[in-house]
């Protein structure tokens, strides 16, 4: 059994109240962006592994909203050293989530990560001192653990067992990188400090 | 001119930072700049945040920005090499004007009144002209009298829209 994007994605959208931050990268960027498109959201592109250090700097520095970080699987293991900063920060305003397809390039190569399915985050997150770590592998389980990671106090760490996603065929050539994907990062940056009223 | 005269004092480079704003640190700690760690840490208004590596100390230094505050990243001449890609992706397309305060880790005493480029160390001569191929502003501390540079990088940073490096020479003085 596994979550969809888009069906994650969903779900968190209804989760989100007005004042919440979302970072995103990988799989859950072009979903969530959809979706639930805000001032308050902020990409980490073209940056693998970047989300969750922005998710804690904003964290810290915006403490009375929530801040989501939604992850990618592989782009938590290039910087898993971030998840010992999150426990020793312990800001209790951080959701952090990734999306585990067990996949690099998903979508596109869908080449095998390091680890495997096999690999435990969740006991990572824990070992890190993460308050809770779950991991979900079917909508409804993530319909029901919502609340508590939105009225208790953090970080949350969730696992969300993602379905693989179908890979490009010779059919369908990849794409030249637009402008737009290396400017994103800093424009989103902009809007959200606008929408935070942060001056600088 | 003696080695102690390259010793920049801890306490003055804090209050360099400070002035500027500075108010919370992200770092993986610099074998240089131990009496700035100390000074900084020790400073009750100072968020200071350990990073395990340094593009997190890069990527956790822009999530502060975006959220208001105004961090320092400090980190040595290895560390700075080791992020090359997070600093162009943050500092460059991005446009966050984060300043890192980077350590000559393992320059030879016998460069102290020398250009760093002339070191015979590649983690020391290197530094400047990787800054330079990528378009990071560069500011080197020699000795007390570089101290208004640290007020210059900020300002170009912040005139600039992107990263700048201040370069502390020697090990700073723990006074």
């Amino acid at each position: 059994m596994s979550i969809q994007v888009i069906e994650a994605c969903f779900v968190i959208s209804k989760m989100r109240g007005d004042n919440t931050i979302i970072v995103h990268t990988m799989s859950a960027m072009p979903m969530i962006s959809a979706i639930s498109p805000s001032p308050l959201n902020i990409s980490s592109v073209p940056l693998m592994g970047g989300a969750s250090g922005i998710g804690l700097g904003l964290a810290i520095a915006q403490p009375d909203r929530k801040v989501v970080v939604l992850d990618g699987d592989a782009s938590l293991l290039m910087e898993m050293g971030g998840m010992a900063q999150i426990g020793d920060q312990a800001p209790a305003n951080l959701i952090h989530v990734v999306f585990n397809n067990n996949t690099q390039f998903g979508g596109v190569a869908n080449l095998d990560r390091p680890g495997g399915a096999a690999f435990d985050f969740c006991a990572v997150a824990k070992a890190s001192g993460y308050a809770t770590a779950n991991r979900y592998s079917i909508v409804p389980e993530l319909v029901a653990g919502g609340p508590a990671l939105i009225e208790t106090p953090g970080p949350h760490f969730v696992e969300l067992e993602i379905a693989r996603p179908s890979k490009f065929t010779r059919e369908s050539p990849q794409l030249e990188f637009p402008d737009t994907q290396f400017q994103r990062m800093g424009a989103e940056a902009q809007a959200m400090m606008g929408a935070l009223g942060v001056s600088k | 001119m003696a080695i102690t005269d390259y010793a920049i004092p801890a306490s003055a480079l804090h209050d360099a930072f400070r002035v500027q704003g500075v108010n919370a640190v992200t770092t993986v700690p610099d074998f240089v700049q131990f009496a700035l760690h100390d000074a900084m840490k020790s400073d009750g208004a100072v968020r200071y945040i350990e990073c395990s590596a340094e593009n997190q100390a890069l990527t956790t230094a822009m999530g502060l920005y975006v959220g208001g505050m105004s961090p320092l990243v400090m980190m040595q001449n290895q560390g700075l090499l080791n992020c090359l890609n997070t600093l162009r992706s943050v500092g460059l397309d991005a446009g966050i004007p984060l300043v890192l305060s980077v350590g000559a880790f393992g320059r030879e005493f016998a460069n102290l009144g020398q250009p760093i480029t002339k070191s015979q160390r590649a983690c020391v001569n290197l530094v400047e002209p990787v800054m330079a191929a990528m378009g990071v502003p560069f500011f080197h501390l020699e000795t007390v009298n570089d101290l208004p540079k640290v007020a210059e990088a900020f300002a170009t940073a912040k005139e600039k829209q992107r990263a700048a490096v201040v370069h502390i020479g020697h090990y700073p003085a723990w006074n």
